[in-house]
């Protein structure tokens, strides 16, 4: 009795947070921007900070590469004012500069450029993907200190909590699936995938949606491994995820080799194909993540 | 027959390598499955047990990919030798196999159609049209066996720089091609092997049917002509055949570095004294390295280990048997060349030295005045001009001085060589200073830009220290040096391959940077690189009597009371020092340095001095205006200046050593 109670409570106040956090975005338009609270022009290099930024309200002035937000990232969408300075690892310094930026948000990835980048402006360098391996709890980190720098705390706190709330939900709707384990992986060709396990965002969003991964063996520094698809074969009672946006090729062909259509994912027809998600993203990523991932399950049965 | 016609070491090396195999082989399939399920696993494999599936689909296609690869480079690689009387030829150092690669990787991205159409037959052409290339490049030198393998490393790098500007533009959808790319010999079906066995068995037996005109190929020309053989079409067809092998091979499975090589040359020094002799050995031990390499990968990795392309491995140890194999290869003297060329000659180098210097100045304002930004192209002057400038300045300047000391380092070793395609970026000095600049990246979390120079810096003397060592032995013989060069190069091209294909994001830094860009150059480092380029330029007419003279070759050199062996000293540790600069700026492949000093040749510059000036000049202003293009070309994006240097150079160079 209590407990669905609780649940009731809570899933009010998640309609409320997810209002307030996941779509912050088309009422950041509407509200009305004081020149007190005019929050700083921000240069994003990164995607997931990016995603997280917007999330609170704020549009960058900046970031690198769009085509990779509208392959990858998707949602939330990129306003079409937001100028692109060329790619990650060599955003344009001239036109960034031109830009005027009060601050340039980095990753520990790009501390190589980072003397450039403060010429230009202060850089403040979030990590996300760092030696602790834990995205995240980095992301929830990350959130905050976004937020401060921006002068929403509120609305962090609010993503923060929707973030969680949606991940318990999604936790609860995926119980019927917590039996066996899932591989998520990403085609390279169409005989060799990226399985990201430990250190990933999606092993942390696992572990808080109540999913076993299919992969415990090692991953790299960035949470996945690339290995062929044979290597899959070793879980019994194993699913299989697969992100889009596919390689050219590999669409067709998986479904011709014999080792694939032996496996058991693919013979008890425990294979799913997942929208893009940032596997490199923050705390709207995992959002998104765990809700494709708990639409395609409940959807596939 | 005698004793000594029996190939007993080959044949010795070839069955212990055999037994090597087997025995990994023996293990690897045993953790995959018990031993007596194996011949069920084999010939009626149960389609309900996983691990009977893997055995029957994954395992044993690829051994039988790994046999039928292995055969095919070592025979490709023994026809090569033969047809092209080199002894150092094979699929990686004639060019064709990154020919391959490129059509393939450049069909994927740019007509996926003609793939549909046949992997083959893109493959085909881009393995002749390099081997076109290479062949160009070393015709005037009647295709001596350095001057070819040396064209053929140059056409490879060249390839390969083609390829990194793909994959930097495109990164995220060309992973699949990096393990390709890489020689990953996976396999999920008999497919594969079934489509290389008619391919291969066809040109195998073409060869076969050849193998006695072939073998007159052997001899010298006059004495296979009087013997009534049209060499001719025999050359071509053979070299036809070996090279439709080298392209089935690459599009199946990607690279594989220096199996070919290996195969052939061990089967010569393995007592093949006879053409025949080879043909059988050469694609045996072919077989047996590729399977032997490829099952201790596998045991190496384990059944879930993370990727590991086996061609790339192969290379890895290709590069210590090159070095093995040169002291024991008869190549025959290099002719000294330059001196012998008939070049227009000016009358007055100074005038043209001065239009040359006034297109450099004039290059240098457009450089920096001249840009697009966000609101279209414009002059920048007056106020504006100042924030633009303090970007310009620093990269302008570094490729100026990068561009220069790249150019006189080639031409100092196009002179010490004798060899027109001698450059600093085959000395191996340029991967050497990008293998120091991976360590740091890679062991080092967070390496900040200071420690991956010094990181850099030390590599190049490593790489330096180690050519040398090679070289003493041989009084600091030319040939030798290039060589000891290439195979460091090439090893250094099979790590870059194995940390792509694994997808790690360091590799980008990294691949970033081996393309030449001078997005990192702050005030500090272009003033650093200025000077330092100052110091060895004005440095450089103390070495010009021995450049004026070097050409003449060591016996001109002794009689004039020259000290051969110390002399070559100086100069390689000027180009070494030189290279190592510059290639911290710009990266390890620009070419300026191949291409300058020919440009300043072909303008009529023909005494060290002038030449030497007029290269400087003419390096520092392809590389100014290389790094402008890369700059505006496709802005706000870039493009990195050694890689736009590289696209014009080719075609540059290619035009420059035109056959006369």
């Amino acid at each position: 009795m209590t407990e669905v109670g609780t649940g009731v409570r809570q899933r009010c106040r998640m309609t409320r947070r997810a209002a307030l956090g996941l779509f912050a975005l088309p009422f950041a338009s509407v509200r009305p921007v004081s020149a007190a609270t005019k929050p700083p022009r921000i240069a994003c290099l990164d995607d997931g900070l990016a995603e997280t930024l917007l999330l609170l309200g704020v549009k960058p002035v900046a970031i690198a590469d769009r085509k990779v937000w509208e392959d990858w990232v998707v949602e939330p969408a990129l306003p079409p004012e937001v100028a692109d300075i060329g790619t990650l690892l060599e955003p344009n310094l001239e036109f960034l500069e031109q830009l005027k930026p009060d601050l340039i948000l980095s990753i520990p990835y790009l501390d190589g450029i980072k003397p450039l980048l403060e010429r230009v402006a202060p850089v403040t360098t979030i990590g996300i993907y760092i030696e602790n391996g834990q995205p995240y709890r980095n992301a929830v980190e990350a959130t905050r200190k976004l937020a401060g720098l921006v002068g929403r705390e509120a609305e962090g706190e609010a993503l923060i909590e929707a973030t969680e709330t949606s991940l318990a939900k999604v936790r609860r709707e995926l119980a019927p699936f917590a039996a066996r384990p899932l591989y998520v992986v990403s085609f390279m060709d169409p005989r060799n995938v990226r399985v990201y396990g430990r250190m990933s965002m999606f092993q942390d969003v696992f572990d808080r949606i109540g999913i076993r991964n299919a992969w415990t063996a090692a991953t790299n520094y960035w949470g996945f491994s690339t290995v062929g698809i044979d290597s899959l074969a070793t879980a019994d009672d194993a699913r299989l995820a697969y992100l889009e946006p596919l390689p050219a090729g590999a669409g067709g062909t998986l479904t011709e080799s014999p080792v694939w259509s032996a496996m058991p994912f693919v013979r008890d027809r425990s294979i799913m194909r997942l929208p893009p998600v940032l596997m490199f993203g923050a705390l709207p990523s995992a959002a998104r993540f765990a809700r494709v991932l708990a639409e395609t399950m409940t959807a596939h049965g | 027959m005698g004793r000594r016609d029996r190939p007993l070491v080959a044949v010795l090396l070839c069955a212990t390598l055999a037994a090597l195999a087997v025995a990994a082989t023996m293990s690897n399939l045993s953790v995959q499955l018990p031993s007596a399920l194996w011949l069920e696993a084999a010939f009626r494999p149960d389609i309900g047990d996983m691990r009977q599936v893997l055995v029957h689909y994954a395992f044993l296609p690829r051994l039988a990919v790994s046999l039928l690869c292995g055969a095919a480079l070592g025979l490709a690689g023994a026809v090569l030798q033969q047809v092209l009387r080199n002894p150092l030829a094979s699929p990686e150092t004639v060019g064709v196999s990154a020919g391959a690669y490129l059509a393939l990787a450049l069909a994927t991205l740019a007509a996926p159609a003609l793939l549909a159409f046949g992997r083959e037959w893109v493959a085909l052409a881009g393995a002749f049209v390099a081997l076109a290339a290479v062949l160009a490049l070393s015709w005037h030198k009647n295709l001596s066996p350095l001057s070819v393998v040396l064209a053929g490393l140059v056409v490879s790098l060249y390839a390969g720089a083609i390829g990194a500007a793909l994959v930097l533009l495109n990164h995220e959808w060309l992973a699949g091609l990096f393990i390709w790319g890489a020689g990953s010999l996976g396999q999920q079906d008999w497919v594969t092997t079934l489509w290389l066995l008619p391919r291969l068995g066809i040109a195998a037996l073409a060869i076969g049917l050849m193998t006695r005109p072939l073998t007159l190929l052997g001899l010298e020309d006059e004495g296979a002509r009087s013997l009534g053989v049209p060499l001719g079409i025999y050359r071509f067809a053979g070299l036809g055949m070996a090279v439709a092998l080298i392209a089935v091979v690459v599009a199946a499975v990607g690279v594989i570095g220096f199996v070919g090589l290996a195969a052939a040359a061990l089967a010569r020094i393995g007592g093949g004294r006879r053409f025949g002799q080879r043909l059988i050995l050469a694609p045996l031990l072919g077989a047996a390295l590729l399977w032997a390499a490829d099952q201790a990968v596998q045991l190496a990795t384990g059944p879930q280990g993370d990727l590991l392309p086996t061609g790339a491995i192969t290379a890895l140890l290709g590069a210590p048997l090159l070095l093995w194999l040169l002291p024991r290869l008869s190549l025959g003297g290099e002719l000294p060349l330059l001196a012998a060329e008939r070049l227009p000659r000016t009358g007055r180098p100074g005038i043209l030295l001065a239009v040359i210097g006034l297109a450099l100045l004039l290059l240098l304002a457009f450089a920096l005045l001249c840009g697009p930004g966000p609101d279209g192209w414009s002059f920048a002057f007056g106020d504006q001009l100042q924030p633009l400038l303090s970007w310009r300045w620093p990269r302008v300047l570094a490729a100026l001085s990068a561009g220069a000391m790249l150019a006189l380092a080639g031409m100092m070793m196009q002179r010490l060589t004798g060899n027109p395609m001698a450059s600093p970026e085959v000395l191996g000095i340029s991967a050497g200073a990008a293998l120091g600049m991976m360590v740091a990246m890679f062991s080092v979390a967070g390496a900040g830009r200071p420690l991956q120079t010094a990181a850099a810096a030390a590599g190049a003397f490593a790489a330096l220290l180690t050519v040398l060592a090679i070289g003493r032995r041989a009084a600091y013989a030319p040939e030798r040096l290039l060589l000891a060069g290439v195979a460091l190069t090439a090893l250094f091209d099979a790590l870059i391959l194995v940390l792509t294909a694994t997808g790690d994001p360091r590799a980008m830094l990294l691949l970033n940077w081996l393309t030449g860009s001078t997005y990192g150059v702050d005030p500090g480092s272009a003033v650093l690189t200025v000077s330092i380029a100052l110091c060895l330029l004005l440095a450089a007419p103390l070495f010009i009597r021995w450049l004026d003279l070097l050409p003449l070759g060591t016996p001109a050199l002794r009689s004039l009371g020259v000290d051969v062996a110390g002399t070559r000293l100086l100069v390689l540790l000027m180009v070494a020092v030189l290279t190592a600069a510059s290639t911290l700026i710009v990266g390890p492949l620009t070419f300026i340095g191949l291409m300058a000093p020919h440009l300043a040749r072909r303008l009529g510059l023909a005494r060290a001095l002038p030449q030497a000036i007029g290269a400087v000049l003419a390096g520092a202003l392809i590389m100014v205006g290389a790094d402008w293009i890369g700059r505006t070309a496709i802005f706000p994006r870039q493009i990195p200046a050694g890689l736009v240097a590289t696209l014009i150079g080719g075609p540059v160079l290619m035009w420059l050593l035109r056959r006369r």
